[in-house]
């Protein structure tokens, strides 16, 4: 399973790119829709939880978010073989 | 149970602040609600004013709104008038210890079953970042200009002291723990209290060189201590929390009967 | 478990208890204050295992509140109290008018301001009963005069909160609330209980119309009601910057009063027509209506409900008078909205005897008052 950022109700506090023990996110570059830098799942290859299903190893980002603003979601094929 | 059946989709997405331990605790309380499997519908949420007692007004289930500083005293009333529903009270360091100092002490005391989360962000953020009852010694806010002249109190060791069946405190840089704390709370037949040393970086962390949520973190994980290996005893510092040290894990975990059971009302679900 | 049927000899308090009991309350939180205390002490040992719940909180705050939580669990609530502690519970209150929570709040008046005289009456807060918090809002009071009105108005006290979902108060005082007399229960009581949400019974709640008095959505039976003190919509939306969804829900907790003062309104009348009507209420009312019963030149008008204020009856007897005379235990409180509301009916005069100190004024008194008015 992967992170993804919900651009829509990320705040951009980055508490996710300090949180992570494997560096998945980094602060956002470009303004999005928001209207402020939001933060992006730059790496999620790294993730303790790459390719891994049912039962996930760490959860820290999607635990601390402030703003629900992190899921789970599946690979594509191509994000597997990362 | 998904997301929007736990939170009010018609009152998404929340107000916190950018960067606030609100929405933290509130990911560790679903969490623990949803491996208890619990249920919305059997369980009621209590607020005071402030911050945090807003969020039983997101999560899609019976909610109290009350008045500042007396959770307690109407989610006591609530549960004894209907001993089969579960009480959850959301409060802050200033509503509850300040203000409701005196319900929160013969709360723990009358052990009356009911989770009290208390989010601690060391200050009164929704009015603005006045002084609360636990801004350490020397720090700034918008009524201490030239530093806090008094010294915070330690809300966790009250609810020790007086009586409260299960008592924990946890930083927002300790959520796996938190979550099981919750869980064990939520399971406790009594008082169960849980403090959550939060960062609040609008109204407390900007005026005290701590403006990113993250810095506020970072000075969580380095003051936290295991209270059973913290470097001072909590009677030997006159500084309570916070004097370089929050001391954090499950002070408590006693099994004092609770007041349902003292005057034969229901038997506890 | 409720008191049967017949005649007892009790005191004004116990009387109170009993009258509680007959409602089917549920919860009490009480505080110990004299002189309400005996209502704290009765229910304590009447209300145990399912009879319901007894508490003694920590302070008066913790009482009301708790009692108004016990409301939205489904119980009836009730908390007894005196001056010093009314004035504590005053933002609960107003919080319990916001959110319409039906609660009775006995108040046993003593000598104030401030600790004051703790065993002697007064009738010292019936301003404060309804203009105590901050805001607009409209409650309802009664003001009993013998230990048999502590009885029926505590059980019309329920039926009241429970019909329109307002705080509704029993203004005793020291003297009604500690005296002893005769109490005659009978067989049937009315007995209203709250509208429901979701429930439909044959009960005289049902009779107010929902858009004035929403049905009450209880707790713990997947209702997801929010309850606010704050502004908010019929729907529950919290919405505190809207200056019209402000305006219509204050108006209406006024209007939902306000418009049903002829269901609410209760008074004594002896000797209408006379030419010198005294109009009182409570203990003070007492001497007037020795001197009443006994001369036809001076009637009285003795409100047993005094908010919403009854102005129909007062207009009636102004119309009708010469002069009136106001009794009160206190230096002039609804001296002055009776005052208004006679003068506007055309009486010429409209005079106060006041009497504080602890005391009701005695029949002497009144009669030394009314022929300084020339009314003897």
């Amino acid at each position: 399973m992967k992170p993804v950022i919900d651009p829509k109700l990320c705040k951009g506090c980055n508490i996710c790119v300090y949180i992570c023990p494997k560096k998945c996110y980094s602060k956002g570059t470009e303004i999005l829709e928001a209207g402020y830098f939001t933060a992006v799942a730059s790496s999620s290859e790294k993730c303790y939880n790459h390719n891994r299903a049912g039962k996930l190893v760490c959860e820290l980002c999607i635990l601390s978010c402030p703003d629900q603003a992190i899921s789970w979601h599946e690979e594509t094929e191509e994000e597997k073989k990362k | 149970m998904d997301i929007f059946e736990f939170y009010r989709q018609d009152r998404w997405p929340h107000v916190f602040c950018p960067g606030c331990g609100n929405g933290t605790v509130m990911n560790c309380f679903y969490r623990a609600f949803n491996e208890l499997n619990m249920s919305l519908d059997k369980t009621a949420f209590v607020g005071g004013i402030g911050c945090s007692s807003r969020i039983p007004l997101y999560i899609n289930s019976d909610a109290l709104h009350t008045t500042h500083g007396r959770a307690i005293a109407f989610a006591t009333g609530l549960r004894l008038a209907k001993p089969g529903l579960k009480i959850v009270v959301f409060t802050g360091d200033g509503d509850l210890g300040a203000i409701g100092g005196n319900h929160f002490i013969n709360g723990c005391r009358r052990n009356v079953d009911m989770t009290v989360i208390c989010i601690n962000n060391n200050i009164y953020g929704m009015t603005g970042g006045q002084a609360s009852i636990t801004t350490p010694h020397d720090f700034l806010s918008t009524t201490t200009p030239r530093g806090n002249k008094e010294y915070p109190l330690d809300l966790a060791e009250i609810a020790v002291a007086a009586g409260a069946n299960y008592v924990a405190r946890w930083t927002t840089r300790h959520v796996h723990e938190l979550t099981k704390s919750i869980k064990t709370a939520l399971q406790k037949k009594g008082f169960a209290f849980v403090e959550v040393v939060s960062q609040c970086p609008t109204n407390f962390g900007r005026r005290n060189k701590m403006a990113d949520p993250t810095q506020l973190l970072d000075w969580f994980k380095e003051s936290s201590v295991r209270r059973d290996k913290a470097r001072l005893a909590a009677v030997d510092h006159v500084d309570l929390n916070l004097a370089g040290q929050i001391t954090v894990g499950e002070f408590v975990d006693r099994n004092r009967e609770c007041y349902e059971e003292l005057i034969g009302v229901e038997k506890h679900e | 478990m409720r008191i049967a049927a017949g005649e007892y000899f009790l005191q004004g308090n116990e009387a109170c208890v009993e009258g509680a009991i007959a409602s089917g309350v549920r919860f009490f939180a009480g505080y110990p204050i004299t002189p309400s205390t005996e209502v704290a002490e009765g229910l304590a040992h009447r209300l145990q295992g399912k009879d319901g719940v007894f508490l003694q909180m920590e302070d008066e705050i913790a009482c009301i509140s708790a009692v108004i939580g016990a409301s939205w669990g489904g119980a009836k609530s009730m908390t007894a109290t005196s001056g010093p502690g009314f004035s504590l519970m005053q933002e609960a209150i107003g919080y319990a008018a916001m959110s319409e929570t039906p609660i009775v709040v006995v108040n046993v008046m003593r000598g104030g301001p401030s600790t004051g005289q703790p065993t002697r009456a007064s009738q010292g807060d019936v301003m404060q009963a309804k203009y105590g918090s901050h805001g607009d809002y409209q409650v309802i009071a009664f003001a009993p005069a013998s230990v048999q009105e502590m009885f029926d108005l505590t059980v019309e006290s329920f039926n009241y909160s429970e019909k329109y979902r307002v705080p509704t108060f029993l203004l005793s005082d020291a003297e009604i609330g500690h005296m002893r007399g005769l109490l005659r229960v009978s067989e049937t009581l009315k007995i209203i209980d709250r509208k429901e949400k979701g429930i439909r019974r044959p009960d005289e709640a049902y009779d107010v119309p929902d858009e004035l008095v929403h049905p009450f959505p209880v707790f713990g039976k997947g209702n997801k009601t929010m309850i606010t003190g704050m502004t908010h919509t019929d729907t529950s939306r919290i919405e505190p910057e809207d200056v019209k969804v402000h305006q219509e829900l204050v108006k209406r907790l006024s209007e939902k009063i306000l418009r049903n003062r002829k269901d609410i309104n209760k008074w004594e009348l002896i000797c209408p027509g006379s030419k010198t009507m005294v109009i009182s209420y409570g203990s003070a009312a007492l001497g007037a209506k020795e001197i009443a019963a006994a001369n036809d030149r001076v009637g009285l008008l003795r409100l047993k409900s005094i908010w919403p204020l009854p102005e129909e009856p007062i207009l009636e007897v102004a119309r009708q008078c010469e002069q009136i005379l106001v009794c009160e235990m206190n230096l002039g409180m609804l001296y002055w909205p009776i005052k208004r509301v006679a003068l506007e009916a055309g009486c010429k005069k409209v005079e106060l005897l006041s009497k504080i100190g602890g005391e009701p004024p005695t029949p002497s008194e009144v009669r030394h008052k009314l022929r300084e008015m020339g009314a003897i």
